[in-house]
């Protein structure tokens, strides 16, 4: 008989909100204490590719399905992106995760570490055993929302793991927005990731490694730029500015650069995201906070004038201002749900940019063909 | 304008569309057609469309009557929908949502030219692309054609290419048949002698079969999809099968979302659901299964069903995104951009619900009612009803499911295997019953590793892993107690909350704290001790919602559950007392739409009438699941524990516990213990009614008569009374549900027999023993009292003699066929009972007349079976009224004469044998039918063989074979020789039929039985396609004697009679089938 198999032997702890409220609950992963902002993802699968996910930069994950852990995680080939389909850069991003129930196994042909080690050797604590739906339901209703994982006993004092954290003091709720995140996702020169046929350059706020696996899929010379380089020595076929975390206009002189140096190219551009959001401010359009964001793969959109209705995989809390897209640029994809602007796109120019994630991961590829847009129109 | 212009109103006058239903329920084929036609007529009666539903289950929600909608009781048939259309004249058809029938009909319209002639259309995919995703080898060049992969598969029509072509694919292979529902004629073949049988049984009943390489061990998955016509598409839910390929999807357990796929198999099986949906061109709603390799991202598209299915309804019910009613709109013009999520009513038609729960569906079986048929699974679907459970971790969705789905308190804990040995236990798992989880249960009990039950089962261990931790803490809890604590008390808080949080019931509990005592009053009256103790302790659940947007958005969703891995309530307490209804659970034998149809009319009745309405049920194919159907849905148990918390919740007025048949009856006494109002009937008529002592001695008092019994506790009181009353005598087990192991002993060593299966006879659990009566006629009288009084009541009669099971019994409503004083003395003791039981609410009595002697055999204090049947064709709603009662109302005495109803209504059974390999197609005491229709005549003959066609009987074509049994039925089956003999097509007989019929003049064809021409050679060359096999008498000897002939018969699709009554019935009102099908006008309400 296999005993001590069903008392969880998990050691307490418990989920501080900025609010006042606070969630009992077991600890996973680190022993180590957290703060950051809570976030929730009602994605149902693809926990490795969200916690890898620098847009996750500074905030607690709180995942709303109950069931987190199922099919392990995927091995890591060290600094070889493209072998290391699921991670999505190398290593955590989250300062930590709240789960309903955490699977203590790894059984999927291509997940052979649990969750709980992954987080333990990236030293990442978690929650389980928390009522993430009641805990959504706070997060949604109170717009911004920050968190500490506290685990009973002494956790250990472990060094900040990125370097926006060191703007906070011990006892402070992380607010990622308050600072500004680049340099912490970001390469630190240029990078060149493969080789082919047209060369874009990819302007680094923390890219998601599906961008790149998509673009050297598709035959394309990659070069990683990091964010506060000198665009202008940079010569590329194309530029795609990237995802990334936090708040479009806390990106220091990123956007007035992006205006000088890549949109007076008239090359092909596309913006993902964060990215987006910053081509749009270049562009002279305002963004806006949206009340809890679009952490899912289930955000319903469609394209303008055609009608075209795709499920998009979407992170964020930001969003451009309907009223504020410059009059050269159009409309191009619309929220179903919510109205909110998804994607615009230049009148003229091959100027494309989108809120929600063409590359997915995780997520539906119902928008991958945004990426074949772009390439083509070089 | 979102709707097509063809069917916006011409004139001022609504466009009609005719909306196919499915027919009787079956094995392959249930109430989810009841649940999707329904939300079908909700959402095109919104839209100014008339709809005219053809569909002959009268038990059904969508054959209720209602405005801008007529119903046709009629045959799903070419005939009978073309002759509808003629009358109607209707804009468009729709045959998704009526299951194979309703697509297989559609196809023979448009085929014959019908559908072009009367200028109608096909809303939603069209006939080619139906018929590309039917014919299998069509599919798979199309498949091939965009690059999807599809398993090696041939078409063959003949047995010799079968086995040719499974020399090419390599051993083991899979069989399957086109055009086929619930998989009928697949199976598994390793070598060439298994794959002859198995074709060459297939081969008689369809044109071609397809050999397929077996993927044993695979993943089984499955994606519902949704595509408008602007080729907007989303895939609503995905769903695992928690067992391997190999076992059909039907039979398997299901697991939604999928949970042991990553992201990346999710969306490269999803990418190619939306490819394979928008290449066939699918409009509306389809499914998508696949096989997905374990070991790596290879998969296989084994099929697509490019309509409404079981699956979209078990994924409306696990996604609370309602599939078909947003179908609906969509074939009739809408993309799903103009459509609004309706639960959240805010947010776009167009999404992918997301869930914050898992639910896990587990079949029923009642493999147990069918002598002879293999408890196997395989590729042919078996079981008869489902049950879904939802929980915030899959521990708890398991063990709810496993209670909801038995009769058994302890779900998966039930002690199955406790006395098999090591092997054979491995056998069981790697060679599945429906009863193998039992066996990975008992196997981590025992205290197997993960592996070795992997290695016997390939169940994947993320299924195995949990069950082993519920194993793991079954023993543990075992241990605790059984060390230090001798008292539950010693439980902490803590610990308490995870056995509930892991889902163990208070009865469980209890029954690991007793050291799993014999006495189940035993552990119920500590069951509620232990709840007392730990709701001290605040460990109790609480309920969520269902959302389809993981709270992402605010909803007033009123659809929900409880679960212990939670720490508030979605929703607060009612303002007002609302009424709680309890449905049905799994449909089973016994129990089926009709009770759901009856739950649905009471809570919506409580709904609609402003006094708020809760309903308790678990299974995902019902209407009454629909949260639409109430104010509040609970997807619960209906278990004492989880009634009591939702009482506890929602404060209501009372409980309802006689609409849903003998599930929820079942609780009255333990709910009326523990303190619940009780609605409608008091417990204690309940009781008096159900008991069969107090019943007797009320007949007694009340001057009743009824057939002599003896309840015995030892076979010298059982000798005693057959000595007293003589053979034959009807034996019956104590708690028997549609009579599980009731059988008639003709003789001594009948009865030896049949009293070695009931394996436990004592004072605890007697044995009822009654006189049986031959030959005498069945009535029954369904009404509705109140206080006392009978306020209406409706008596049919049935066509078969007493002997038959009601619930297998052909009905007619108004009664033909009874004399005037035995209607009035059954209207008489009808008073008598109501009014000694004090009955209030919905009832039923069974009689058995003789002459004029009328003997009562049951009263059930409760709606039954035939209320849809009666209201319907009475045109006044029974379960209405009842709900009325319910509800203290007051209501008039009905005053309705049933010899004014203007048709004739007549009630028959659905037998699914060609599902039951091995069973015998034959009727007894013991129900076996799995459904039924009702249909109306202006002649008892017209509504007999429209009831008759619509249970798959068909006129004999080919040859009629004959074999009438005794002497005494030889003679009475001459009334009817002349009718069989002037069809005008050959007539063949068994040796003593033969002769006895030439004595009269009938010149029969002889067959044998051993010699040629033998009758089984007949039937399988073809020669014959219409059986009338009638048991000499009840005894094993003859029912296994002819059970070859009537098991052929079923195999080759031969229409199959086997009582004497319903044949006679049958072969005089066949005369009338000219008039039948010649009449210009036809029946709807």
């Amino acid at each position: 008989m296999n005993k001590k198999r069903f008392f969880k032997t998990h050691r307490k702890a418990i989920l501080k909100l900025s609010n006042g409220q606070s969630f009992k609950g077991r600890l996973i992963g680190a022993d180590t204490s957290v703060s950051g902002e809570m976030v929730f993802n009602t994605g149902m699968l693809g926990y490795t590719e969200a916690m890898t996910d620098p847009s996750y930069l500074g905030q607690i994950l709180v995942f709303s399905f109950c069931l987190i852990g199922n099919y392990g995680i995927p091995a890591f080939q060290d600094g070889d992106f493209f072998m290391s389909l699921g991670h999505e850069s190398a290593g955590i991003k989250t300062q930590g995760i709240i789960v309903s129930d955490i699977f203590d196994g790894a059984y999927h042909h291509d997940g052979t570490q649990k969750l709980e080690d992954w987080m333990c050797s990236q030293n990442v604590p978690g929650i389980t055993g928390i009522d993430t739906r009641k805990l959504v339901q706070i997060i949604r209703e109170s717009g911004t929302l920050f968190g500490k994982i506290v685990p009973e006993g002494n956790p250990k004092e472990t060094p900040d793991k990125f370097e926006f954290l060191s703007n906070f003091k011990k006892d402070e709720y992380v607010n990622p927005s308050k600072s500004l995140l680049l340099p912490s996702v970001s390469v630190k020169k240029p990078q060149v990731i493969s080789k082919g046929r047209k060369k874009i350059a990819v302007v680094d706020c923390g890219v998601k490694w599906n961008i790149l696996r998509m673009l050297s899929d598709r035959n394309c010379a990659v070069e990683l730029v990091p964010w506060d380089w000198d665009f202008s020595k940079i010569n590329a076929d194309a530029w795609l500015i990237s995802n990334g975390p936090g708040d479009p206009k806390n990106t220091a002189d990123l956007s007035d650069r992006v205006k000088k140096y890549i949109i007076t190219q008239n090359k092909p551009i596309l913006g993902i995201c964060l990215g987006h959001q910053i081509l749009s401010l270049a562009a002279g359009a305002k963004t806006i906070k949206l009340n809890h964001g679009h952490r899912s793969h289930n955000q319903p959109v469609f394209s303008l004038p055609d009608k075209r209705a795709f499920m998009t995989s979407q992170n964020h809390r930001y969003a451009v201002e309907r009223s504020s897209i410059p009059k050269d640029f159009r409309l191009w994809f619309e929220n179903a749900n919510d109205g909110s602007v998804e994607g615009i796109r230049h009148k003229t120019k091959p100027f494309l940019s989108v809120q929600f994630h063409p590359e997915a991961s995780s997520g539906p590829n119902d928008t991958a063909w945004i990426m074949d847009e772009f390439i083509n129109s070089i | 304008m979102p709707i097509f212009n063809f069917l916006r109103p011409k004139n001022g006058k609504k466009q009609k569309v005719i909306l196919l239903g499915s027919g009787a329920l079956s094995i392959g084929q249930a109430g989810e057609f009841d649940y999707s036609g329904s939300q079908a007529v909700k959402a095109l009666c919104e839209e100014g469309l008339e709809v005219i539903i053809i569909n002959p289950n009268i038990a059904s929600v969508q054959t209720n009557h209602g405005k801008n909608k007529k119903v046709y009781l009629y045959p799903v048939t070419p005939f009978w929908v073309e002759k509808i259309i003629k009358i109607e004249r209707p804009a468009a058809i729709i045959s998704g949502f009526g299951g194979q029938t309703a697509l297989n009909c559609v196809i023979a319209l448009e085929k014959s030219g019908v559908l072009k002639k009367h200028n109608v259309k096909v809303l939603g995919t069209q006939i080619n692309a139906l018929e590309l995703s039917e014919d299998r080898e069509l599919f798979a060049e199309k498949m091939r054609s965009i690059g999807v992969p599809t398993a090696k598969s041939y078409a063959v029509s003949t047995t010799k290419d079968a086995l040719e072509m499974a020399e090419k694919i390599g051993y083991p292979v899979i069989t399957r048949s086109a055009y086929a529902l619930g998989g009928l004629g697949s199976g598994l073949a390793k070598t060439h002698g298994e794959l002859l049988a198995l074709t060459s049984s297939a081969l008689m009943s369809c044109p071609q079969v397809l050999i397929e390489k077996s993927l044993h061990g695979w993943k089984e998955i499955e994606y519902e999809v949704m595509r408008d016509k602007s080729g907007n598409t989303i895939t609503i839910c995905n769903m695992e099968n928690l067992d391997p390929m190999g076992i059909h999807t039907g039979d398997s357990i299901v697991v939604a979302p999928c949970q042991t796929i990553n992201n990346t198999e999710n969306n490269m099986l999803r990418d190619t659901a939306l490819k394979i949906a928008g290449a066939v061109g699918i409009v509306g709603e389809c499914n998508v299964q696949y096989a997905l390799n374990p070991h790596d991202y290879s998969f296989y598209v084994i099929e697509i069903n490019a309509r409404l299915s079981r699956s979209s309804a078990l994924a409306s019910k696990a996604t609370g995104y309602p599939i078909a009613y947003i179908a609906a709109k969509v074939v009739i013009g809408f993309d799903l951009l103009e459509l609004k999520n309706p639960v959240t009513l805010t947010t776009s038609a167009f999404y992918e619900p997301s869930l914050d729960y898992v639910t896990l569906k587990v079949p029923r079986w009642d493999l147990t009612k069918f002598s002879g048929v293999s408890k196997k699974l395989g590729t042919q679907m078996k079981s008869v009803g489902e049950v879904m459970a939802i929980g915030r971790n899959f521990c708890e969705a398991l063990q709810k499911a496993f209670r909801m789905v038995g009769e058994n308190d302890l779900g998966i804990l039930s002690p199955v295997f406790e006395r098999v040995s090591d092997p054979e236990l491995a056998n069981e798992l790697s060679s599945p019953t429906n009863l193998r989880l039992f066996a990975v249960y008992e196997s981590f009990r025992r205290g197997k590793t993960l592996k070795w039950v992997y290695d016997k089962t390939k169940i994947d261990y993320w299924f195995l892993e949990h069950i082993f931790t519920l194993a793991g803490g079954e023993n543990e809890l075992y241990d605790f107690f059984k060390g230090k604590a001798r008292s539950f008390k010693k439980l902490s808080k803590e610990i308490l909350l995870e056995y509930k949080s892991k889902g163990f019931s208070d009865f469980q509990l209890a029954n690991i704290f007793l050291d799993y005592p014999k006495d189940n009053a035993r552990i119920r009256k500590t069951a509620l001790e232990i709840r007392k103790f730990r709701t001290s302790l605040g460990v109790v659940p609480y309920v969520k919602q269902i959302d389809t947007t993981s709270s992402e958005y605010p909803t007033k969703s009123n659809y929900l559950y409880l679960s212990y891995d939670a720490v508030s309530h979605d929703v607060s307490a009612n303002k007002n007392k609302p009424v709680i209804t309890l449905g049905s659970g799994s449909y089973r034998i016994g129990s089926s739409c009709e009770f759901d149809w009856c739950s649905v009319m009471a809570s919506s009745y409580f709904k609609n009438n402003g006094t708020g309405s809760v309903i308790i049920n678990c299974n995902p194919e019902t209407v009454s699941t629909d949260y639409s159907a109430s104010d509040r849905l609970y997807f619960e148990e209906l278990s004492t524990e989880r009634v009591l918390d939702i009482v506890e919740i929602e404060n209501p007025k009372g409980v309802v516990c006689s609409m849903g048949g003998q599930n929820p009856n079942n609780l009255i006494p333990d709910l009326s213990a523990a303190g619940v109002k009780i609605l409608g009937h008091s417990a204690k008529s309940v009781q008096d009614a159900e008991d069969r002592e107090k019943f007797s001695s009320l007949l007694d008092s009340l001057g009743i008569d009824q057939p002599l019994w003896t309840s015995a506790r030892n076979r010298a009181e059982i000798n005693a009374f057959v000595k007293k009353v003589g053979f034959p005598v009807l034996i019956r087990p104590s708690f028997v549900l549609s009579g599980t192991l009731m059988n008639v002993a003709t003789d001594e060593e009948n009865l030896n027999y049949y009293l070695s299966l009931v394996k436990d006879i004592s004072s605890d659990c007697p044995v009822v023993i009654s006189q049986f009566i031959l030959d005498a006629k069945e009535i029954e009288c369904d009404g509705v009292a109140k206080n006392g009084e009978v306020i209406a009541s409706f008596v049919s009669e049935h066509i078969e003699n007493a002997g038959v099971h009601s619930g297998d019994a052909t009905l007619v409503f108004p009664a033909q066929k009874i004399y005037a004083h035995t209607y009035n003395t059954v209207k008489d003791i009808t008073r008598k009972i109501a009014k000694g039981l004090n009955l209030n609410g919905p009832f039923n009595i069974q009689f058995i007349a003789k002459e004029n002697d009328v003997k009562v055999i049951e009263c059930n204090a409760r709606a039954s079976r035939s209320f849809p049947f009666v209201s319907k064709v009475a045109g006044l709603n029974l379960a209405e009224l009842a709900s009325k009662v319910i509800n203290g109302e007051n209501v008039k005495k009905v005053s309705l004469d049933e010899s004014e109803i203007p048709f004739t209504g007549v009630k028959a059974s659905q037998f699914s044998f060609t599902r039951l390999d091995g069973a015998d197609p034959v009727t007894g005491v013991e129900m076996a039918s799995t459904g039924e229709v009702g249909c109306l005549g202006k002649t008892f003959n017209h509504a007999m063989l429209l009831a008759m066609e619509a249970t798959q009987i068909k006129k004999p074509l080919k040859g009629i074979l004959l074999s009438t049994g005794r002497e005494k039925e030889k003679i009475k089956f001459m009334d009817a020789a002349k009718e069989v003999f002037s069809m005008g097509i050959p007539v063949y007989a068994t040796k003593g039929s033969s002769e006895y019929l030439a004595k009269h003049g009938y010149i029969p064809q002889t067959l044998h039985w051993h010699r040629n021409p033998t009758a089984l050679d007949a039937i399988k060359n073809g020669n014959i396609d219409f059986v009338i096999n009638i048991n000499k008498n009840l005894t094993i000897e003859e029912l296994t004697n002819n059970s070859q002939i009537r098991k052929t018969a079923v195999k080759c699709a031969c229409s199959l009679f086997t009582n004497l009554e319903k044949t006679m019935a049958y072969l005089k009102a066949y005369s009338s089938y000219d008039e039948l099908e010649n009449i210009e006008d036809c029946i709807y309400f």
